[in-house]
C-alpha cells in the first residue's frame, strides 16, 4: 500500500509503530507500540519487543529503515530464523504492513501509523433485541406451537399432555440455545441466549407452520407433492434457523455462513431423496397423500368413479414396465 | 377391565378366523427345534422298551438312523396311546399294513443337502407315484435351482423324488419315486361315499418325529373354503402335511392339508377326486414340465378368474354404517366380524372386515387369490373439525403396502383423488404391484375415505390379491362404486 502512495520515504518512517501479534486466523491478539526504529526483539528483556516464545532467540531480529522508505527486517543470526510465506528468510526482508512473518511459533506484522484501516461497517445490530425479551418471545413461541401441535393431537383428552409438550419444547429450546450460547461465549464475546432462544421459538414456530401450511394447500388443491416432500421444507426452515444460530455468533462471514447453510441443506435433501429411493423406490416421503380435513377446506373438484377407474388403468403400463425391468 | 377382555379376546378370534383361516402344514423346521422337540420321546422309547441299546433316535439325520427298529416305533405308538381314550386294535393293523408305502417327503437345499421343510406322501397303488402336497414341495417347484428333494420311508430307506404335477389350487403336487407301491392305498375311480361320523385313519411324519397314524371322524365337506375341503376331526400335525386319510380298508378318504390353529382336532383334508384328477394329468403328460413356474401362474389366473366371477355374480351387500352405505360380500367363502372401541368419550370407532376364509398357497412367504375389506367409522361429537382431522389423517395413513426390492412383488404404483360416488364424495387411492415371478398378476389395494363431514370419518380398504389387471380394476370400481349416504344420521 505504502507503495502506491506518493509521500516522502522520510513521512513514511515516522513511527510510533505497532506490532501486532497475530492468530493463525489473522486476528490479533496483542498489540504492542514502540516509539522509533529500530526495533529490537527477541526474547531478552533488552528488546524493544518482548517474544514470548520458547521458539525465538534472545535476539532474534531487527526491524530498521531501509533506503526505499520501507522497513527492514534482519535475522539476527537466530537458530529458528523468520518464515514468510512458508519460506526461511535469508538476512533481511523488505516488509509492510501487510506482510506477516513468523518467529518461532510467533506470528506478527508492523504497521506504521499511516496503515489504512477498513472503513467502519454499518450496524444493523438491534441492540434492544437483546436477553429477556427475545428470550421470553422465543420461549413463548415455543410453547405456544407445542401447545398447537399437542390440541392438533390429542385423541384421548389427556389434559397431563398440554404439561408434557410445552416443557418438552422449553427443555429442549433451553439445552439448545444453551448450546449455541455457549460458543457464542467462546467465539464471541457475549452468550446472546436471549437471541438464540428467539431463533429457536421462531423454527419451531415455522416447522409446525409450514407442516399445516403444506397439508392444508396439499388437500385444498390437490397438491399431494407439497405433503410428499415436506420434509424437505422442514430442512430449508432448519437450515435457516442454522444460519441465524451462526450469525449470531459471528456476523462477519455471512456470506460465507449463508453458503455453508445451503450446501448443509442441499446435503440433507439429497440424503433424504437418495434414502427414500432406496428404502421405497421413490423419491417422496410417502406413497400417497394421507391428509384428511374438513370438508370446507377442499377446493379441487371430484371425479365420477369411471374417470378414476381410467386413471387406475392408466397406471398398468408403469407397473409392467417396471416388472419387465427387474 | 371385563371390557378390555372382550375386546382382547373378540380381537383374537376375528383375527385367528379371519387371517389364519387354514394354516398350511408345511412343516418349516428347523433341526434344532426338531430335537429339542424330540429329545423326551427318545428317552420314553428307551424306558418303555427296555432295549435301550438298539433304540435309534427315530428323528436323527438320515444317516444314522437306519437302525431303528421296527419294535421301536411301535412300542412309541402304544406308549402314546396310552393316553388316548379309546384304544384301537384296527389302527395298529392298519398301520402294519400301510407303512411300507408311506413316505416322509423332504425338501433340502442342494448346498449342503440339508432339509427345509419336510412333509408326508404315500405311494398310490402299485405304482411309483405318490402323492403329497404341493405346500409340501413348493420349494422346489418354484425354485427348483436352489431346493431338491428326498424320501425317506419307514424303513429309513431314502432315494430321489422328482416333481411330476402340481395342482396349487387344491394344494397337491405327484412325485415319482425309484420304487414301487404294495398296493395298500388304493386311489378309487369313484370316490367312495363317505357318511358324517365315519372313521377315518390320518397318517403321516408328524413334526419331523416318527411316523404316526391317527384317528379321527369325517365331519364333512366344508363350505368356508373356495375349493371343497373335508373336515377331519382329528389330529394333524404340521409334518402330516401330504399324508393319506384313508378308511379302514386303506381306501383313500383324503391328502391331509391343514388345521386350524384356534381349534381342537379340527383339520382339513383334500378330496381324493381332485388327486384323481391330477394322477390323470399325470398318465397323459409325456414327461414333467421342465419348469413349473409358468403353470403355476396359469393355475392362479385361472382361480382368479373364478374368485372374481363368483364375488360380482350379484351386485354387493350395502350394510349401514353411520350415515353411510357400505359394500361387503357376506357368503360361504367371505364372512364378517364386527368390532367397535369406544374410546372414552372423544371419538368411537366401529370395524367391520370381511375375509374371504381361504386364499391359494404360493410359498411360505406369499399366499394369494384372496379378497379382504374393513370398513372403520370413526366419529365424534366433541372433537373441533381440525381435531378431527388429524385423528382421521393418522388413521388414513397405511405404512404396510409394500416396497422396493421385494422379491415377489414390484414396488407399488398409486393413483390417487377426490372421486364422488352417486352420494358420497370421498378420497380414493389405488395401488398396485405385479407379481415378478408370475405374469398377469397384480395385487390391487383400495383405501378410501369418506369426504363429506368434519366429525365423522368413514375408511374402507380393500384388497384383493392375485388377480389380472382387469379382475383388479372391476373389484375396485365395484366396491368404490358402491359406497353411499343413507338418510339417517
Amino acid at each position: 500500500m505504502s507503495a502506491q502512495t506518493p509521500v516522502p520515504a522520510s513521512a513514511l518512517l515516522r513511527g510510533p509503530w505497532t506490532v501486532e501479534t497475530l492468530a493463525r486466523n489473522g486476528e490479533v491478539l496483542h498489540r504492542h507500540r514502540v516509539a522509533a526504529l529500530p526495533i529490537r526483539m527477541g526474547r531478552a528483556y533488552d528488546n524493544d519487543f518482548i517474544v514470548d516464545d520458547d521458539y525465538a532467540a534472545a535476539h532474534h531480529a531487527l526491524v530498521e529503515a531501509g533506503e526505499d522508505g520501507k522497513l527492514r527486517l534482519r535475522d539476527l543470526g537466530s537458530r529458528n530464523g523468520i518464515v514468510h510465506r512458508g519460506r526461511r528468510v535469508k538476512d533481511v526482508l523488505a516488509i509492510d504492513g501487510e506482510t506477516v512473518v513468523r518467529m518461532g511459533h510467533t506470528t506478527l506484522r508492523i504497521r506504521g501509523p499511516a496503515h489504512q484501516v477498513a472503513p467502519e461497517l454499518v450496524d444493523r445490530t438491534m441492540h434492544g433485541w437483546e436477553g429477556m425479551l427475545p428470550g421470553g418471545a422465543g420461549i413463548v413461541l415455543a410453547v405456544l406451537a407445542a401447545l398447537l401441535v399437542a390440541w392438533l393431537t390429542d385423541a384421548s383428552n389427556d389434559p397431563e399432555r398440554y404439561a408434557q409438550f410445552p416443557a418438552a419444547a422449553a427443555g429442549v429450546g433451553l439445552v439448545w440455545s444453551g448450546l449455541w450460547a455457549f460458543g457464542n461465549r467462546l467465539f464471541g464475546r457475549r452468550a446472546r441466549l436471549g437471541r438464540h432462544l428467539f431463533i429457536y421459538g421462531s423454527a419451531l414456530t415455522a416447522l409446525v407452520g409450514v407442516r399445516l401450511l403444506a397439508s392444508v394447500a396439499a388437500y385444498a388443491w390437490s397438491l399431494e407433492w407439497l405433503t410428499g416432500y415436506a420434509s424437505h421444507a422442514a430442512v430449508v426452515t432448519i437450515a435457516v434457523a442454522v444460519y441465524f444460530h451462526l450469525a449470531t455468533v459471528t456476523p462477519q462471514y455471512r456470506r460465507r455462513l449463508r453458503l455453508a447453510c445451503a450446501l448443509l441443506a442441499i446435503l440433507a435433501s439429497s440424503l433424504i431423496l437418495g434414502g427414500n429411493m432406496q428404502r421405497h423406490g421413490r423419491t417422496a416421503d410417502e406413497l400417497y397423500m394421507p391428509v384428511l380435513l374438513p370438508p370446507e377446506l377442499r377446493a379441487s373438484p371430484d371425479l365420477p368413479v369411471a374417470d378414476y377407474m381410467n386413471q387406475v388403468g392408466a397406471m398398468k403400463q408403469e407397473i409392467d414396465a417396471e416388472r419387465a425391468g427387474q | 377391565m371385563k371390557r378390555a377382555v372382550l375386546a382382547f379376546l373378540l380381537t383374537c378370534t376375528a383375527i385367528g378366523v379371519a387371517l389364519e383361516a387354514t394354516s398350511p402344514l408345511a412343516a418349516a423346521q428347523p433341526q434344532a427345534q426338531n430335537l429339542t422337540q424330540a429329545a423326551p420321546r427318545a428317552t420314553q422309547n428307551t424306558a418303555t422298551v427296555g432295549a435301550a441299546a438298539a433304540v435309534g433316535a427315530p428323528q436323527m439325520p438320515v444317516d444314522s438312523a437306519p437302525a431303528a427298529t421296527p419294535d421301536a416305533p411301535l412300542a412309541g405308538e402304544s406308549e402314546t396311546q396310552v393316553a388316548l381314550p379309546e384304544p384301537s386294535s384296527d389302527a395298529q393293523d392298519l398301520y402294519e399294513s400301510a407303512r411300507g408305502d408311506l413316505l416322509q417327503i423332504r425338501m433340502l437345499l442342494k448346498n449342503g443337502r440339508t432339509q427345509s421343510t419336510v412333509g408326508s406322501g404315500f405311494l398310490v397303488g402299485t405304482s411309483n407315484l405318490a402323492l403329497t402336497n404341493y405346500h409340501v414341495v413348493s420349494q422346489m417347484a418354484l425354485d427348483p435351482a436352489i431346493y431338491t428333494a428326498e424320501y425317506i420311508d419307514t424303513d429309513g430307506n431314502t432315494g430321489p423324488v422328482e416333481l411330476m404335477a402340481v395342482d396349487v389350487l387344491h394344494d397337491l403336487a405327484v412325485v415319482r419315486i425309484n420304487r414301487n407301491g404294495s398296493g395298500f392305498f388304493k386311489v378309487p375311480e369313484q370316490p367312495a361315499r363317505l357318511r358324517q361320523g365315519q372313521r377315518l385313519y390320518s397318517l403321516g411324519n408328524p413334526l419331523d418325529l416318527g411316523f404316526a397314524i391317527s384317528e379321527g371322524a369325517y365331519n364333512g365337506v366344508l363350505t368356508r373354503s373356495f375349493y371343497d375341503r373335508l373336515i377331519f376331526s382329528g389330529p394333524i400335525n404340521s409334518g402330516m402335511s401330504g399324508g393319506p386319510s384313508v378308511t379302514a380298508s386303506g381306501n383313500v378318504a383324503g391328502i391331509n392339508v391343514s388345521r386350524r390353529r384356534d381349534g381342537e382336532s379340527v383339520s382339513f383334508l383334500v378330496p381324493v377326486k381332485y388327486a384323481q384328477e391330477l394322477l390323470r394329468k399325470v398318465a397323459e403328460q409325456a414327461a414333467p414340465p421342465g419348469d413349473f413356474n409358468p403353470l403355476i401362474g396359469k393355475q392362479l389366473l385361472a382361480h382368479q378368474a373364478g374368485m372374481v366371477d363368483k364375488l360380482l355374480e350379484e351386485p354387493l351387500t350395502l350394510k349401514g354404517m353411520g350415515q353411510y352405505l357400505v359394500p361387503v360380500r357376506e357368503s360361504g367363502e367371505v364372512r364378517c366380524w364386527g368390532r367397535s372401541n369406544a374410546r372414552g368419550a372423544v371419538y368411537s370407532t366401529d370395524s367391520m372386515s370381511c375375509v374371504m376364509q381361504s386364499a391359494v398357497f404360493v410359498s411360505d412367504t406369499q399366499q394369494t387369490g384372496n379378497v379382504a375389506m374393513t370398513h372403520q367409522y370413526i366419529r365424534s361429537g366433541t372433537m373441533d373439525p381440525m381435531r378431527f382431522a388429524a385423528l382421521a389423517s393418522d388413521n388414513f395413513q397405511v405404512n404396510n403396502l409394500g416396497s422396493t426390492g421385494d422379491p415377489r412383488l414390484t414396488k407399488p404404483f398409486c393413483t390417487e383423488r377426490f372421486v364422488h360416488t352417486r352420494s358420497l364424495p370421498m378420497r380414493a387411492v389405488t395401488c398396485v404391484r405385479a407379481y415378478r415371478k408370475f405374469e398377469g398378476l397384480y395385487n390391487f389395494t383400495l383405501l378410501t375415505a369418506s369426504l363429506d363431514a368434519s366429525q365423522s370419518s368413514l375408511q374402507s380398504r380393500l384388497d384383493v390379491s392375485g388377480v389380472s389387471y382387469e379382475n383388479g380394476m372391476r373389484v375396485t370400481r365395484a366396491y368404490l362404486g358402491a359406497f353411499g349416504r343413507s338418510g339417517r344420521r
